[in-house]
């Protein structure tokens, strides 16, 4: 203990916190200003709302000290982020705490603003101005060595990522790398100066600091304060709608480039497609580096996988949507043959029954007509009441317009299914496109009428007695389409039909973590041959316990996946016809 | 000088491979894996562009091939290179040693049911371009029945990416039009429409049967590509294409729909070729040494190559390239 208040070794520290607390001052101003004005009252109202602070606080907590989804995932990992960020909140706070218990130093009477100052950069360098007392001086030593243990792992990973259960890892810049060899170098000098007190190390270790903190908002640190903010944002529920502005920027911020998505693409069959996953879009955009940042919203198989893993729950694929839209592509799509377009028992006059079950093909069912044939000969067994949507052709469901951010094209369509669908006084719409159901299920208001993907009704007809089927000794494996799966959590339905026809095999990779087909409309670059070798992955993933055969239940896999694939591969529908009893 | 070379396929290649090499005195044996030989010009009624009955140039081949030593029903199951040239295992254990040998294995027809929007094997009354040369063959197919109407598909399973196959397949739009001739001769009331990306009439006499599809028999040639079938109450089929030279989507009821299948690769070699270290090119196919002056060679040396097993081929490419492996073999055996 050396009996003064003051030393310059603390003016790089103070220097970088005044600096830091600065920008993020701005920033948050600034983000909250972007928001549109409803966003904005929507948000400020969630923090006073008592469900959504809760949540503030058990998230803040959970997700930026402790990390509870990276220790789901690897707890080694996961050990080593909480180590270093909960390490360093609690010797904040403890040196916070310890403020309290000190004894005034003899002789130095600090009062007003000094007192202020001092209390300022005291819990920082604590053993240099004051004695602390036992059990403190355990528990600051405790967390130090914890942060350090955190660090020593930090090293091992950037030297050899597969201990901590990471294929691919970001690459990074020189700034970045910078930052982090100086966020290594903070604690082991910290420790060094604590019990030498070598006056070099309590330099280097506010200058680390500072450098550390000057650093922070112009590298990947930054998603340290961020996410804070991006936590409270997203449980306001607010939507990204411009890819560079209020809340898509702070997610931008928030992204750590942890690079967790990285591996879970689909896309990451090899090194040159790798740079086209999320990890990447989030920097490149953040970079404002926007032709890249457009270039991979485009080519972005919208899977949706990346959200699935994310640490941060960074809405990453939200983002893409938004940085499509701000992108005026050109289409000039011609919507006048809406006008007249009917269905066949709307045209013959036919008064519809009520408990009638409506079948929208679609236009990729509409190329795979085995799933159509197999549909009609399931409705007829069932003995129900049906009718064809779209039996010659009918209108699209919007989504490709959708996805192109073309969002007043899509709307005429939607208005023009939605009045064909009500004049038919159906009860149920059935659908067989897990793309469909999407876009039926969010984007249009069909109150009072049933939404079912077809791998719902057909299990409901053969648990109501319906529809009888044969259990054989064929084994498959089922593949999730992610717009039926990740979207929309139906994992269960489609299990229930297999296991009743025959043996249901796992996949390598199964529900939430199904591995995108390759054929997927969400994006627009990706060459065929690219496009291959995501199938083939995908493929030899869903071949890992030898099945028989392979299900799926959405057209556009089935074609796809037909293209590679060594066994036969069909739509569950089409189990209905072989294994009818 | 009696050296033997072990020919692998005994079609319309393989034959003529045989035919020139015992001419040179030397000894081809051939191994063929169906029950006959002649490949797939045995399976075809008459042949482009002359409407010459395949039967007779088969024939004529199998009488110039009757001396030469020929496995029927057999394939070879392991092979290595020895300081001789190569030691051949058939499948009915015999073994044969060969200073050279000639891979003449022929395509295979794309399977119709990949391309499931054209509705092969789920209606009725859709068929393959081989399905018809069948019918005129045989005059028995349970779904011709005095069709009315008629429509031919071009390129399915070629320059197509969607199916992993992006090149032309060369015979088909030839065959396309001799088909819609012949059946106009069967059913003269009948109406015929094919649907091209665009006509590839390569050779010489192509463009007059062409010409004569429309004048004679009045075929109507639609460009643009058929995208959906469907089925009607009655089993007819309805198509919808796109008449791209009147930029129109049209939609059409038809009693037979045809598909011109494209050539493909005939897999069952592949280990063998394998085992000798030869290659596949972009499409599929056989490498070759390169697409002019090594033609026939391959980058191992004593293995040649003939006929459709490179890229989709006529019967007279076929020949020209049967005779000119002879030639090549030949000088290869005597740098010997
Ligand atoms: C529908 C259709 C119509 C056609 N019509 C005409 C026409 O009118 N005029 C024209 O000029 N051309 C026509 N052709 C092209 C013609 O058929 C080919 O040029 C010719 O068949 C090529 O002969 P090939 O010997 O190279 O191959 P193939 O005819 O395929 O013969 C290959 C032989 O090798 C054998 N084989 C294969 N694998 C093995 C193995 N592993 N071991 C042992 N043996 C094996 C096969 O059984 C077969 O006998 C047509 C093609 C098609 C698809
Ligand atoms: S998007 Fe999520 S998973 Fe991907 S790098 Fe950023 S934080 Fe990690
Ligand atoms: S949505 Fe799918 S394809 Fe796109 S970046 Fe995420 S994981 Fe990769
Ligand atoms: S086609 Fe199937 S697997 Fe591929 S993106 Fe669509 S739903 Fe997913
Ligand atoms: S020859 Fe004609 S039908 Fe055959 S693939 Fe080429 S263009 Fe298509």
């Amino acid at each position: 203990m050396n009996s003064q208040i003051f030393h310059p070794f603390v003016l790089p520290f103070v220097l970088g916190m005044a600096f830091v607390l600065t920008y993020c001052l701005v920033g948050l101003i600034r983000v909250i200003l972007q928001l549109p004005k409803d966003d904005r009252k929507q948000f400020l109202r969630s923090l006073v709302t008592p469900k959504t602070a809760w949540a503030n606080i058990r998230d803040l907590f959970g997700d930026c000290l402790f990390h509870v989804k990276i220790w789901k995932r690897n707890p080694l990992l996961g050990y080593m982020h909480s180590a270093i960020a909960f390490g360093w909140f609690m010797i904040i706070v403890i040196g916070h705490i310890m403020l309290f218990t000190l004894k005034p130093l003899e002789g130095v009477e600090v009062e007003g603003f000094a007192r202020t100052f001092t209390n300022f950069y005291y819990p920082i360098f604590f053993k240099y101005f004051a004695e602390e007392t036992p059990v403190f001086a355990f528990l600051m030593d405790f967390f130090l060595l914890m942060i350090i243990s955190g660090i020593l792992i930090a090293v091992v990973k950037k030297i050899h990522s597969k201990i901590v259960g990471v294929k691919r890892v970001t690459k990074f810049g020189f700034a970045d790398n910078m930052i982090r060899f100086a966020l290594w170098t903070i604690f082991p000098f910290r420790l060094i100066a604590e019990k030498t007190n070598i006056m070099a190390f309590w330099w280097l270790y506010s200058i680390d600091l500072l450098i550390f903190m000057f650093m922070l908002p112009f590298t990947r640190y930054m998603h340290i304060p961020t996410e804070a903010l991006f936590i409270l944002m997203r449980h306001a529920g607010l939507n990204a709608r411009e890819p560079r502005k209020g809340y898509a920027l702070a997610q931008l911020y928030s992204c750590p480039s942890c690079g967790l998505c990285i591996d879970a693409c689909p896309m990451s069959v090899n090194d040159k497609m790798s740079g086209n996953t999320s990890a990447y879009f989030m920097k490149k955009l953040r970079n404002k580096d926007s032709d890249e940042a457009k270039r991979i919203a485009e080519t972005c198989l919208m899977c949706g996988k990346c959200v699935m893993v994310c640490p941060v729950s960074i809405e990453s694929c939200d983002i893409k949507f938004s940085q499509r839209a701000a992108v005026p592509y050109e289409i000039h799509s011609d919507h006048s043959y809406l006008d007249v377009i009917s269905t066949e028992a709307q045209r013959s006059g036919e008064i519809s029954s009520k408990d009638k079950v409506l079948y929208f093909a679609g236009c990729m069912t509409q190329l795979t007509p085995k799933i159509m044939r197999a549909m009609k000969q399931i409705m007829e067994t069932a003995g129900e009441e049906y009718e064809f949507l779209d039996k010659d052709g009918g209108i699209c469901c919007g989504r490709p317009m959708l996805l192109s951010g073309k969002t007043a094209e899509a709307q005429a369509m939607i208005a023009k299914n939605t009045e064909l669908i009500k004049k038919s006084g159906a009860k149920k719409l059935v659908l067989s496109c897990p793309i469909c159901y999407k876009v039926f299920k969010e984007e249009y208001h069909l109150e009072g009428i049933e939404i079912q993907h077809h791998t719902q009704y057909i299990n409901e007809l053969i648990k109501n007695g319906k529809l009888k089927v044969n259990k054989t000794d064929v084994n498959y494996v089922y593949h999730d389409p992610c717009e039926l799966g990740r979207a929309f959590g139906v994992y269960d339905e489609p299990r229930e039909v297999i296991e009743n026809v025959g043996n249901l095999l796992k996949a390598k990779s199964e529900k939430e973590l199904s591995i995108c087909c390759g054929g997927s409309l969400g994006s627009f670059n990706l060459t065929q041959k690219e496009r291959d070798e995501i199938t083939s992955n995908s493929v030899a993933d869903l071949m890992f316990n030898n099945p028989d055969e392979i299900v799926t239940a959405c057209p556009l896999c089935l074609k796809t996946f037909a293209r590679k694939s060594p066994v036969p591969v069909k739509d569950i529908a089409e189990l209905f016809v072989v294994h009818q009893a | 000088m009696k050296e033997n070379i072990l020919i692998i396929g005994g079609g319309a290649a393989g034959m003529e491979a045989a035919t020139q090499l015992q001419k040179m005195g030397l000894t081809p044996i051939i191994v063929e894996k169906s029950e006959h030989l002649g490949g797939h010009i045995a399976q075809w009624d008459r042949l482009f562009p002359a409407f010459h009955p395949a039967k007779d140039v088969v024939d004529q081949m199998l009488n110039q091939v009757k001396d030469v030593k020929t496995y029927l029903n057999t394939e070879v199951t392991d092979i290595q290179r020895n300081s001789d040239g190569f030691k051949a295992i058939l499948s009915n254990n015999e073994t044969i040693d060969a200073k050279a040998v000639i891979l003449a294995t022929g395509f295979d027809i794309f399977k119709a049911e990949r391309k499931q929007e054209y509705g092969y094997g789920i209606y009725n009354n859709v068929m393959t371009s081989v399905e018809l040369e069948n019918f005129f063959r045989t005059g028995n197919d349970a779904r011709i029945n005095n069709p009315k109407k008629i429509g031919f598909v071009h390129c399915v399973g070629a320059r197509d990416v969607k199916v992993c196959n992006t090149y032309c397949s060369k015979v088909c739009c030839t065959t396309a039009l001799k088909q819609a001739c012949e059946i106009k001769e069967v059913f003269p009331d009948a109406e015929v429409y094919t649907f091209y990306m665009d006509l590839r009439m390569f050779g010489p006499g192509y463009e007059d049967l062409y010409l004569k599809t429309q004048k004679d028999f009045d075929v109507k040639c639609v460009r643009g590509r058929v995208c959906e079938v469907s089925e009607d109450m009655d089993g007819k089929l309805v198509i919808k294409a796109e008449d791209t030279l009147f930029g129109k989507p049209l939609k059409m009821t038809l009693d037979v729909l045809v598909l011109m299948c494209s050539m493909e690769k005939n897999k069952s070699i592949d280990v063998i070729q394998q085992k000798l270290g030869v290659a596949n090119n972009s499409d599929g196919f056989m490498q070759n040494k390169d697409m002019y002056l090594g033609m026939n060679g391959t980058a191992q040396d004593g293995v040649f190559v003939a006929g459709a097993c490179t890229a989709p081929k006529s019967l007279p490419d076929t020949i020209g390239e049967a005779r000119s492996v002879a030639t090549q073999v030949f000088n290869y055996i005597n740098s010997k």
